[in-house]
């Protein structure tokens, strides 16, 4: 950057220092230039990297620029055909470093942003994290609390929340409460107690979640247990609404 | 003249041409690099990683001890503790060492699942919870396997993140 600056300006200084005295504005310009650009030379929002990144730049100037400007003094039998190699040799190695500089650049920055804790966004994203984990503790207090007197409920609540490999493992899980809850008046109630985003990139998510299972029997003596459950779930977001895609138990 | 004359230089233009095209791509450059580089989400993302790793590894440490090595575990607890949990491990060293000589146990740890569950990074304060499975082996009888609902607070330290706080996450309270 600064250094193409700098040339720029050398060149057109050289191309109007014949007539500098004549076209005052056009000089006046270039100096107001040339004192005001050295301080914003790197990005004006860079700051300490970019300013190392580009220092390897600017210490080359002195090599660079002054070459045109004895040579072109000095010889004064042909400054023109002296002139006429070097710039563009001087341009074709400058194009060379700045280019090899923005290469590696993006692909640094590619790279950067690449990495896998930036692409889980659980935390670092906090409006997408508060969704997922509190319509995912939402749906696994639905579908995994069962009600005797309103078995529609819960598969109604099966068919909202649930998705993939978890309708089936969801159907075995509660297999033996459908079986015994009408006799013995089941009414199991979960609630999670703690929930935390392991992952959650975009439409894909996976939670730890803590929930306490009630099991009350509502039938002869009534009798209530509670059972601590943890399990993981795998979430996918369709649409706005994240659902259950996957529940992993830990079974060994 | 002859100045003036080399500025219309056709290769001359073409390569000023293309050292400002290359200028602006570098410039591009180093603001993307930059800015990738700068990313506050990804020095917290790091942070987050960073705890739940240490934590995983504290609360796995916690869950595991071998009689026949008992000077080495419970230096592998004091060292991923601190404050009030480090003080009263230390405190209570040596009255726990008895008790695992007596009972001659061997508990081994294994983490299923880990998250973190909130992350003060400025404080250096976080929250974990970890789904744990641990072994306990006695000297009679079949090994007793228990799955615990861990949950721990970390706090940040000279060395990195250690556990201040550690506990089961409690049963039946919010039920109901």
């Amino acid at each position: 950057m600064s250094t193409t600056r700098h040339l720029v300006n050398r060149r057109r200084r050289l191309a109007t220092s014949p007539s500098r005295a004549t076209a005052a504005p056009v000089a006046g310009e270039e100096v107001a230039e040339e004192t005001t650009a050295p301080p914003g030379l790197p990005e004006p929002e860079a700051g300490h990297e970019a300013g190392h990144e580009a220092e390897h730049e600017p210490e080359r100037e002195p090599d660079l620029v002054p070459e045109p400007e004895p040579g072109a003094d000095a010889v004064t039998t042909s400054p023109g055909r002296r002139l006429r190699p070097r710039l563009p040799a001087v341009l074709c190695v400058l194009t060379v470093l700045l280019g090899a500089f923005a290469a590696w650049a993006f692909a640094s920055a590619a790279s950067l942003r690449d990495e896998p804790a930036r692409q889980n966004t659980a935390l670092t994203d906090i409006g997408a994290t508060s969704e997922v984990k509190g319509r995912i503790s939402e749906a696994v207090g639905a579908v995994f609390s069962y009600d005797y007197a309103s078995p529609a409920r819960s598969d109604r609540a099966a068919k909202t929340y649930l998705t993939g490999r978890a309708v089936q493992q969801h159907k075995d899980m509660l297999a033996e409460v459908r079986a015994q809850a009408p006799k013995q008046k089941l009414v199991l109630t979960t609630t999670v107690t703690g929930s935390g985003v392991e992952y959650l990139d975009g439409d894909r998510a996976r939670l730890l979640i803590f929930a306490d299972q009630s099991n009350t029997r509502t039938g002869k003596d009534e009798e209530t247990t509670y059972a601590a459950a943890m399990f993981a779930v795998d979430a996918v977001r369709n649409g706005d609404t994240w659902r259950i895609a996957a529940i992993d138990t830990f079974t060994r | 003249m002859a100045r003036a004359g080399t500025t219309r230089n056709p290769l001359v233009i073409a390569a000023t041409a293309l050292a400002v095209v290359a200028a602006a791509a570098a410039g591009w450059g180093g603001w993307d690099r930059y800015d990738a580089s700068h990313d506050d989400a990804a020095s917290y993302a790091q942070a987050r990683d960073d705890a739940l790793a240490a934590g995983e590894q504290a609360v796995q440490n916690m869950n595991t001890l071998d009689h026949r090595t008992l000077e080495k575990g419970l230096d592998s607890w004091e060292e991923s503790t601190t404050g009030d949990l480090h003080r009263q491990l230390v405190e209570g060293r040596d009255a726990f060492a008895e008790q695992i000589v007596a009972a001659k146990t061997v508990s081994t740890a294994k983490v299923l699942s880990g998250a973190v569950t909130e992350l003060d990074e400025r404080a250096g304060r976080a929250g974990v919870m970890v789904a744990l499975r641990v072994t306990v082996a006695a000297p009679k009888g079949e090994p007793a396997v228990k799955e615990s609902r861990m949950l721990g607070t970390l706090t940040r330290t000279a060395e990195g993140w250690k556990l201040s706080a550690l506990g089961q996450a409690p049963v039946g309270s919010t039920a109901g």
